[in-house]
């Protein structure tokens, strides 16, 4: 039986989260006992057939890195789209950072996606503008200043390797440039949860590496906590996370509940955490 | 409190900058809704133009026809004035004026060579005193006759039914055509403009959608698409109503000039008067469909 989620401090208190950030007990490997993503019995059906997630039950800890595996159709992306909220349970209890997310309201969604960062299988960049706009983008829509847009673009450019061709459009980009301006548009807005939808299934096998590689450092320098959807057991094997397979829409393997977690006190808190709300960007900071 | 409202003011400047970019990053597009707009709205400008003015010549065909009424002998000037005054109170007349029988025979004289009425030792037109009665609704015709004829001073009413019966029949045919053909004018260019609108739009999903993912508030996504709609909508409709004013007095200089004698039957409206509703009609379609339009489209791809 899972313990009920006790992530509800996150809500609506954005000085929490800084606090959370700042004074949180995490162990060795940057995982505090604060469980940030809970599904309970939760069962998507998209039509009479069979449903394409059924009955998962999963906890996701702060910090935590998360590798979502199974064949094609086995509900894995499925489960990815519930928990960004895309989709909505047909059945069970979803909780994302203490946000209920079969009750919460359609104007509450910005603000619950703004804690979230999303990586896509083909990128989804914005094909009409340059490598500095597709990042710039995520930032607008929260309204930072201009200039503390341009730094904090220009930084996290730097931090996947793309600060050079921060002018170039985004056509003009291998599928590994690409992605690591997804990247860097997903990470801009310093989420709490870094959300990766098949984030290599577009790459060769060194690019995917490389880009695997970011991802963990992003996992362990800054403390998101990462949910990988992938088929590529290659690397699954070769990171050595937590596994939670999917077979047939049912979670049929999940290290978590066979593993015992390390933890022990080692927190990076120097990464400074925007502080971020549905009405924008507080720059009184 | 100030912080909010300049984050607002900054957000209405950037959203309403994005529609402006927006306008020219998608040029084809803008340039494909603009010419739609304009093609509907000028060929609704054109018949509108047509029919308006052919019911402004039906109406004035209308104000010619009369109704003449005469009265018994020894009926005194205050009793038709008196009758007079009834009849201008009637909802279906226009005018009504009062001829005596001098008047009638100066009136008679004037169309004649001088001289022509000498003979004459007294008022041929003695007993001829009328009342001539003109209509501002034609179809209300028979209804004044038959007051008109149960009043015991009147002699004889003097009217022409096939001419009322013509007039008011074409324009109800008039009306009821210019109505339809406004309709199906209306429903195409709706469907067109609003279909250009959506395809413009539907274009952009993939921006809607990862907007929504980076956590954009609704208003934020659909702002500058309805500020992109809107201006579309402004040029849309100022290109053709432009095109209709030059066109509108070309045509009616050209018809005067060339077929002269037809300026006596064919009184066209002014331009201004023609514009005073079509430059609204045109405005409230123009941006309310590009407005309307954006704003439903938009609602469509914010499900994410």
């Amino acid at each position: 039986m899972f313990p009920a989620p006790r992530a509800h401090s996150y809500r609506n208190h954005e000085q929490n989260r800084l606090t959370l950030r700042c004074g949180m007990e995490k162990n060795m490997a940057g995982i505090s006992d604060e469980i940030v993503i809970s599904l309970r019995n939760v069962s998507k059906q998209y039509t009479r057939e069979a449903p394409a997630v059924n009955h998962a039950n999963l906890e996701v800890r702060e910090g935590e890195f998360v590798f979502i595996t199974g064949e094609t159709g086995s509900g894995k992306s499925t489960l990815i789209k519930l928990i960004m909220h895309e989709l909505q349970a047909t059945e069970g209890e979803i909780n994302v950072l203490g946000y209920d997310l079969n009750r919460i309201r359609h104007g509450k969604i910005p603000k619950f996606r703004r804690n979230l960062g999303i990586v896509f299988q083909d990128f989804r960049l914005l094909r009409d503008r340059n490598v500095y706009e597709n990042v710039a983008f995520a930032q607008r829509i929260i309204q930072v200043p201009g200039d503390r847009m341009k730094r904090n673009v220009l930084e996290i450019l730097d931090m996947v390797g793309m600060a050079d061709k921060y002018k170039r459009k985004v056509t003009q980009l291998s599928g590994g440039e690409q992605q690591r301006v997804a990247l860097a548009r997903a990470l801009v807005n310093k989420p709490f949860i870094l959300l990766a939808d098949e984030p290599t299934g577009n790459l060769d096998a060194e690019t995917a590496w490389e880009i695997m590689q970011l991802i963990e450092r992003v996992n362990r320098d800054f403390g998101t906590t990462v949910i990988v959807v992938t088929h590529d057991k290659a690397i699954v094997d070769r990171m050595q996370k937590r596994v939670i397979e999917m077979k047939q829409g049912e979670i049929v393997r999940d290290d978590a509940l066979t593993q015992e977690q390390d933890y022990s006190y080692d927190y990076d808190d120097s990464y400074d955490y925007q502080d971020v709300d549905a009405d924008g960007y507080d720059y009184e900071d | 409190m100030r912080m909010d409202m300049t984050m607002k003011i900054r957000t209405f400047f950037y959203t309403f900058g994005q529609g402006i970019r927006n306008l020219f990053r998608n040029l084809g597009y803008t340039l494909a809704s603009v010419a739609t707009i304009t093609a509907c709205l000028f060929l609704f400008g054109m018949f509108f133009s047509v029919l308006i003015n052919f019911r402004h010549i039906m109406l004035q065909a209308e104000e010619n026809v009369s109704v003449t009424v005469f009265f018994n002998e020894g009926v005194t000037e205050e009793d038709i004035q008196l009758l007079k005054i009834g009849i201008e109170e009637r909802e279906e007349v226009a005018s009504v004026t009062f001829t005596t029988a001098d008047e009638a025979w100066e009136d008679f004289a004037q169309r004649f060579p001088e001289g022509f009425t000498e003979g004459f030792l007294e008022n041929p037109l003695e007993g001829s005193d009328n009342l001539e009665i003109f209509l501002s609704d034609v179809s209300k015709q028979p209804e004044l006759v038959s007051f008109l004829k149960n009043v015991d001073i009147v002699r004889e009413v003097n009217y022409s039914e096939i001419t009322a019966n013509a007039l008011s029949g074409a324009n109800r045919l008039l009306t009821y055509a210019s109505m339809i053909i406004i309709a199906i004018l209306l429903i195409v260019s709706v469907f067109l403009i609003n279909n250009t609108v959506a395809t413009g739009i539907a274009n952009h999903r993939d921006e809607i959608e990862i907007m929504k993912y980076v956590g954009a508030t609704d208003f934020f996504v659909r702002a500058p698409y309805v500020f992109e709609g809107l201006l579309i909508g402004i040029i849309g409709s100022m290109v053709p109503l432009v095109l209709t004013y030059y066109i509108y007095n070309m045509a009616v200089e050209v018809i005067s000039s060339r077929y002269s004698m037809l300026t006596g039957i064919l009184q066209f409206l002014p331009v201004n008067d023609v514009f005073y509703y079509l430059v609204p009609i045109s405005v409230i379609l123009g941006v309310g469909i590009g407005f309307g339009g954006s704003m439903f489209t938009v609602k469509r791809h914010l499900k994410v």
